[in-house]
């Protein structure tokens, strides 16, 4: 499929941070695209450039067609944003937010009650599309939020870490309602720092650290690609010669001693098993266990940044602030 | 034709915002009615002096009270942008492909309207107390204080999407709000004032406004009051808007 994003080389600083250094992506239309990185890796600068809220440094960045810096016109027709801290209007009621949003991006008075009104139907806002916004509980906003987003029936659709804040119940639907969109045809790009979000719910995702993206790909591939399953292994005996044993094996990528037990990574461990038993027979190894774990997300962020995603957010944090501040006056 | 349904839906978004809150509407109408009560009186016995030297205390305090009310209607405008900013509604209508000029326009126009009817109204209560209005002049000087209202609101919201911290925009604007106010020469003709006070007047935009609408109040039309006053007045509306509409192009989150 086409391409609906194509980002090259995308840079941005400020003042003291350097928050988006050479940045490349690529979103094939209908994908639901996740950026996963800790707090100040560049996600939420890296998307306010895609979606004309904040000018580009050097690089190139074409969304749905048209180039952001050259014609962020043309962009802002096309997509549909909902930030990190919402953007609902809270004096106003739910369906006079809707009908604002419709009648800026150009509906008639008639059209814009009528998208109103799918919208409600849509994301379930009839029990309270009528009170002010002011009035709404998070998960009611966010869904709000999202109905404003999709106005215009955008091209693409980004949303800043759209369940931050949200209970499991309330995220839960919101993944419903986001896989939903993306079967109607909906590209979707969002960016989080929860594992299992990116893991759940993305097509395919990039990981982003310190303004780059370090691993892109299906969460199943870059888990099995770059972190591989993990069999843990407790020998009876010494552990060290059998991982004299088992470390040149053609299907081990690598293995360590953690105590009395032995952790070796295989790129494919339902594969790996039954040669590893083999070996071990072979040898005379008795275990005492053996258990075998698949990769998660934080796995593969461990491998390609040589540190753990919660490790990030907290040397993150700072940066992000800065990259929040001021006005480009 | 665009722009103008983007400004009319966006000043209306605002109209309803401050509609639902009449404490504001309420708030708008008191301050001069109360300055009207319970101040206008202490000038009686200056009747004749060189301040009032017709005698007619109403004719010169009014223009001025108006123009107070014009400066204070505009200047709130900063603390309604930085909590646009916090709920992320300047960010959605960033995205959106609406004009710079109109997100902010709609806040301006709201802050004129909410200038303009309790003036009338205060017009309206000033006249059985001696009031002598010159109709075509007080259209012209309301006219005038209404680019005041929409210059100070401008300005208001550029230093909002600036500082983006109410602390820090209540110390700028409440810090130049009071030696604006008093050199402008609102609540007393500068007349009344040393030769440096006088001078020192000739810094503050505010002061030309005042001059102009206390002339036009009287129906006259001259060049180094109303002339003066009208010139500083627009050129101050229009930097003001040009301003605040390159702010809303650029602010960063």
């Amino acid at each position: 499929m086409a391409d609906v994003i194509e980002v090259h080389e995308l840079r941005k600083s400020f003042p003291g941070v350097e928050a988006v250094r050479g940045l490349d992506l690529r979103v094939a239309a209908g994908e639901l695209f996740g950026l996963l990185g800790p707090n100040g890796a560049g996600k939420t600068t890296t998307l306010r450039m895609l979606t004309t809220l904040l000018p580009i440094d050097a690089g190139r960045a074409v969304v749905a067609g048209a180039d952001v810096a050259r014609d962020p016109r043309a962009v802002r027709r096309r997509i549909g944003y909902v930030g990190q801290v919402g953007g609902a209007d809270l004096p106003a009621t739910g369906r006079e937010n809707l009908l604002l949003q419709a009648r800026l991006y150009g509906a008639s008075r008639a059209d814009a009650a009528r998208r109103a009104e799918e919208l409600v139907e849509a994301l379930a806002l009839g029990a309270f599309a009528n009170r002010p916004a002011s009035t709404y509980s998070g998960g009611q906003r966010r869904r709000l939020e999202i109905a404003l987003g999709l106005t215009h029936r955008p091209t693409v659709l980004f949303l800043d870490e759209p369940t931050t804040g949200l209970d499991p119940q309330n995220r839960a639907n919101l993944w419903e309602q986001l896989r939903a969109l993306r079967a109607g045809g909906t590209t979707i790009v969002l960016t989080t720092h929860y594992l299992e979000e990116a893991d759940a719910l993305a097509d395919r995702l990039a990981i982003v650290d310190t303004g780059r993206v370090v691993a892109e790909g299906s969460p199943r591939e870059l888990k099995t690609q770059i972190a591989g399953d993990t069999v843990t292994l407790r020998p009876r005996g010494d552990a060290e010669p059998v991982r004299a044993l088992l470390a040149p094996q053609p299907f081990v990528r690598e293995a360590r001693l953690h105590g009395d037990a032995l952790r070796l990574t295989v790129p494919d461990g339902t594969d790996a098993l039954p040669r590893l038993l083999d070996v071990l027979t072979g040898a005379g190894v008795e275990l005492a266990s053996l258990a075998l774990v698949e990769p998660t997300l934080d796995d593969v962020f461990l491998r390609v940044t040589g540190r753990a995603l919660r490790d990030a957010e907290a040397a993150g944090a700072s940066a992000d602030g800065a990259a929040r501040a001021g006005v480009a006056a | 034709m665009r722009a103008l349904t983007q400004i009319r839906l966006l000043w209306w978004r605002k109209m309803l915002e401050t509609i639902r809150q009449p404490v504001w509407v309420i708030g708008g109408l008191t301050t001069p009615l109360l300055y009207l009560l319970l101040f206008a009186p202490l000038l009686d016995r200056l009747a004749g002096s060189p301040a009032f030297p017709r005698g007619e205390i109403l004719d010169v305090f009014l223009p001025g009270l108006l123009a107070l009310l014009a400066f204070s209607s505009g200047m709130g405008a900063g603390w309604g942008v930085i909590a646009e900013l916090q709920t992320g509604v300047v960010e959605r209508l960033r995205v959106t492909p609406t004009s710079r000029f109109a997100l902010l326009l709609g806040g301006v126009l709201r802050d004129v309207v909410v200038f303009l009817l309790p003036a009338v109204v205060v017009v309206a209560v000033a006249v059985p107390f001696g009031y002598h209005a010159h109709v075509a002049g007080l259209a012209g000087y309301l006219a005038l204080l209404c680019l005041v209202t929409a210059a100070t609101s401008a300005w208001s919201s550029a230093l909002g999407l600036i500082l983006r911290d109410i602390g820090g925009l209540a110390a700028v604007v409440t810090g130049l709000q009071l030696p604006l106010t008093l050199l402008s020469g609102v609540l007393l003709p500068l007349s009344l004032a040393p030769g440096w006070l006088r001078v020192l007047a000739h810094v503050d935009p505010l002061y030309y406004a005042v001059q102009a609408s206390r002339a036009l109040s009287d129906g006259v039309v001259d060049a180094d009051r109303v002339g003066l006053g009208v010139l500083v007045t627009v050129v101050l509306t229009v930097a003001m808007l040009a301003w605040a509409t390159r702010c809303y192009r650029r602010v960063a989150a």
